[in-house]
């Protein structure tokens, strides 16, 4: 085994074991009103940048002046960026689990199709015309999914129990105009539940003032996630993160808002925090060095942060391949050593409760080979 | 099967205006008849070109540095902002600053520039929507705005915001009844495109400029393999279409020193304003021989990359990508693979032209089918209702691009290459349709007093068949004419294209 390997796959897995029995270190009553939020950032956010190798001596040759330059330290590796003060003192809670060098099985460098795997959850763009999230809202018997997005994002898809919500137009709706369209919609097959739905979540208008950005879009699906009976599955997504040129201001003031938005959503979840994970991921990493532009390209390891008063945090999790030149994918990124449908399923399993045997029937088609990931939760 | 005129109309135009569909005549000849010439673009005449508009941008630039007055947000939608720092400007000198009055009267001229740029992009968009709104070739608008999204550039990145509304001017309305390869010649030395995806600053690792920047010590700029591979993966192969990393990286040199002009060269030039932003820097450019997709393109300056991207036009795997996304935009979000197929054929035996692929489109009867149907993307719904409520665009389309943004598609903001989705599982979420029935509300409240009773503009841009029932019960018994207007924007049938 490669002497770099480090983190829970090594550490953990002994305790694969747990899998089989997924309710059976939980309080009973305890696993049926969990709170899971996933946070897409799309466009490839460049890993090692959040969460710098600062003491790898190749990081610093391969980033030069485009390094992080003062990481906060957290390991005897890795750093997180200076803007993620809030997330930093999360870690030092023991309630934020960095992933290292993890990508959805896809290993080309589409944005798109990258995304869509993700999103549909299987090993191939349009690999499903409905996602991973839907399905297991409609695996589970009554609960509910809700994404804070304009449009319906397809990692949701897959369940009529779903709803999404944008901060609305500023006008009501005459309710004599509701009325009239109500059996007009009614008889429309493929518009009638949608329509239902929509007047249902018409009741949740939003003072919005000023720009919607991640930390307000953040905190509006925990607080909604946080009720008795809420969602218990929520998806935020935020643009944004593709860097192909003077990346360091740009991802340093995405870091700020993530960070932030991490915060808003502690606070928003409120006493449903020790309840909940957050998983923050992006489609795929970026090249290990700098490009010519002080920029990075489409690469392939990413990672992942998870975070919350149900994670077991503090430490650093995933593989790490190295950078060194016979590390690298095709020579220009960080390898990926595990498939986020591990980590996806090890949420699905031990946090929400769902069977193996249905996560890879319906949820994760054609992962039996993809071991959930455990270990990684508290309890 | 029967190709009526409110097919026409709904499923390939824009939604009719009330009077399109009276009359006789079979939807296909109608169609057919749009693509013989060319439609009037009247309300585009008067428009800056891109070279003068980069001009004016750097003058701006130059003027704001001399006030240091950092150029503030400039309201475009919510947050918006003009740029301050642009591509091919980023080696410009900074002028030092003068007497505080200067200073003071420099800020003053820089802000009034500024403003005067947001007015001409402000104008653009009016445009834009004033001609969707009247046109007498609504087919040919359609497949306007369905290239201009094919090859989507996004005004969320700033030194591409003054560009994009050109670009589809520039470089789409001249060729959306040629051919494609003129069209991606166009787009792909079009400043918009440029700066999108990062070629203007891209600079082949051994080029005379590289080696010039480390014999100076500079900081090097290198290579940027954006555009390359959107060129590829987008715009003309398809991401299945047959390419691998080294096609992206052979493509990415041939293009290396596709740029525009700087602001020192736009200052050389003085009045002399270029016809054409697009500048070939030969210093920039990647000497030698490449090879993409198997084929060798000898050294030839800007000519290497022209003769790349004429090949793509004509690849197999480029017929089938456009076949197919036209199809999905005009039929069903599952196209029929049989007509993917005739149009792709079509496309390839006659040298790439669109209108022989249009053709294809109009005349097979997969297109004409009752079960095709499209939801309409919120674009398409509001030009549908300034078509059908005859409302008028004006001078001022600030309104409008809220409007747009609050329902999910911003004017020019896909926030990606691969631009707007076109399918109805993208558009039609609850919290979508909800905004609809508002905009639908606020829209109706902009009706001519005088406007016909809701029940007749409905059969008018609806046809008979598709008012019935509640609908129609709704629509004659309406207690006002916003009310009913509001009724027919908001209704399924408005939702559809069918």
């Amino acid at each position: 085994m490669d002497s770099q390997r480090r983190g829970l796959l090594a550490a953990f897995g002994a305790s694969a074991l747990l899998t089989l029995f997924p309710n059976a270190s939980r309080a009973a009553g305890d696993d049926a009103d969990t709170r899971f939020l996933l946070v897409l950032l799309r466009g490839g956010l460049d890993g090692l940048h959040l969460l710098p190798p600062y003491a790898d001596p190749v990081y610093a040759a391969l980033r030069g002046a485009g390094a992080v330059a003062d990481p906060i330290r957290i390991d005897a590796m890795f750093g997180l960026h200076p803007a993620m003060q809030q997330t930093a003192a999360m870690y030092r809670d023991k309630q934020l689990l960095p992933i290292v060098a993890i990508a959805p099985p896809y290993r080309a460098r589409s944005h798109f199709d990258a995304q869509d795997c993700l999103e549909n959850g299987t090993a191939r763009p349009n690999g499903a015309r409905d996602g991973w999230l839907g399905r297991c809202v409609q695996a589970l018997p009554s609960e509910a999914g809700f994404a804070v997005a304009a449009v319906m994002p397809l990692a949701l898809r897959g369940s009529e129990r779903t709803s999404n919500w944008w901060p609305p137009l500023p006008k009501g709706v005459d309710p004599l105009l509701l009325q009239q369209l109500q059996p007009l919609y009614a008889a429309d097959a493929r518009l009638s539940e949608t329509f239902e739905q929509s007047t249902r979540s018409a009741a949740l208008a939003r003072e919005g003032k000023g720009a919607f950005a991640l930390p307000e879009a953040m905190r509006v699906a925990a607080e909604r996630m946080s009720a008795a009976g809420g969602p218990r599955i929520g998806f935020v997504e935020d643009t944004g993160w593709d860097s192909h040129r003077n990346q360091a201001p740009q991802l340093a003031r995405k870091l700020a808002e993530l960070d932030r938005g991490l915060a808003a959503a502690r606070e928003g979840f409120g006493s449903a925090w020790p309840r909940t994970v957050v998983a923050v991921v992006t489609e795929f990493g970026r090249t290990a060095a700098i490009n010519g532009t002080g920029g990075t390209d489409h690469g392939t390891g990413g990672m992942a942060l998870l975070c919350g008063g149900a994670v077991r945090g503090g430490r650093i999790g995933g593989d790490w391949p190295g950078l060194g030149a016979a590390q690298l994918n095709e020579g220009r990124d960080l390898r990926a050593t595990s498939d986020l449908r591990s980590l996806f399923k090890g949420i699905a399993i031990e946090h929400l409760g769902l069977a193996e045997g249905v996560l890879e029937k319906r949820v994760f088609p054609d992962s039996r080979g993809i071991s959930p990931l455990a270990g990684w939760r508290v309890g | 099967m029967s190709a009526s005129k409110a097919t026409a109309a709904n499923r390939f135009g824009l939604g009719a205006k009330p009077g399109e569909l009276e009359g006789s005549g079979d939807g296909r000849e109608i169609l057919l008849a749009q693509l013989r010439e060319p439609p009037p673009l009247d309300e585009f005449h008067g428009l800056p070109s891109s070279a003068v508009t980069m001009t004016r941008e750097y003058e701006q630039l130059s003027a704001a540095r001399a006030g240091r007055v950092k150029a503030a947000p400039a309201a475009m939608g919510d947050n918006a902002s003009m740029p301050q720092m642009s591509g091919g400007d980023a080696m410009a000198p900074v002028q030092p600053a003068g007497q505080a009055v200067d200073v003071d009267q420099a800020g003053e001229r820089a802000d009034q520039m500024r403003r005067e740029l947001r007015r001409r992009q402000l104008d653009e968009f009016a445009a834009r929507y004033r001609h969707a709104s009247r046109t007498d070739r609504p087919f040919v608008e359609r497949l306007t705005q369905f290239w201009s999204n094919h090859f989507a550039v996004s005004i969320d990145k700033g030194d591409t915001r003054l560009y994009a509304a050109a670009m589809e001017r520039e470089a789409i309305r001249p060729h959306v009844l040629g051919r494609f390869e003129d069209m991606l010649l166009a787009v792909e030395s079009h400043p918009a495109m440029l700066r999108y995806l990062d070629n203007s600053i891209s600079i082949g690792n051994d080029s005379a400029a590289a080696q010039r920047a480390e014999l100076m010590r500079r900081e090097r700029r290198g290579l940027n393999e954006n555009l390359a591979r959107e060129i590829l993966e987008l715009h003309t192969l398809g991401v299945d279409g047959g390419y691998r990393q080294d096609d992206v990286l052979e493509l990415a040199r041939a293009i290396t020193g596709w740029s525009t002009f700087n602001s020192r060269e736009a200052k050389a030039a003085g009045e002399r304003i270029p016809d054409n932003a697009f500048t070939f820097r030969k210093a920039s450019h990647e000497p030698g021989e490449r090879q993409v997709l198997g084929r060798r393109y000898a050294e030839g300056g800007v000519e290497q990359g022209r003769a790349v991207l004429a090949d793509l036009a004509k690849h197999p795997s480029t017929a089938h990508h456009l076949s197919f996304k036209l199809a999905r935009h005009f039929v069903a979000d599952q196209p029929p693979p049989a007509l993917v197929k005739r149009m792709a054929q079509a496309y390839l035996s006659h040298d790439g032209d669109l209108r022989a692929l249009y053709r294809a489109l109009v005349e097979s009867q997969e297109s004409w089918a009752d079960s095709a149907r499209k939801f309409k993307t919120p674009n398409d719904f509001v030009v549908s209702a300034l078509r059908a409520g005859e409302l008028p665009v004006g001078n001022d389309a600030r309104a409008l691009i809220n409007l747009l943004s609050s329902l999910g598609q911003p004017v020019f903001t896909p926030r990606s290459p691969a631009g707007f989705p076109d399918t109805a599982a993208d558009w039609s979420s609850p919290d979508g349709l909800w905004k609809r029935i508002q905009a639908a509300q606020m829209l109706a409240a902009r009706i001519d007093p005088k406007a016909s009773a809701p029940y007749q503009c409905a059969v008018s841009v609806l046809g008979n068949a598709a008012v019935e029932g509640d609908f129609a019960i709704g629509l004659r018994r309406a207690g006002s004419l916003r009310d009913g207007y509001a009724l027919l924007f908001a209704s399924p049938a408005f939702q559809w294209r069918i």
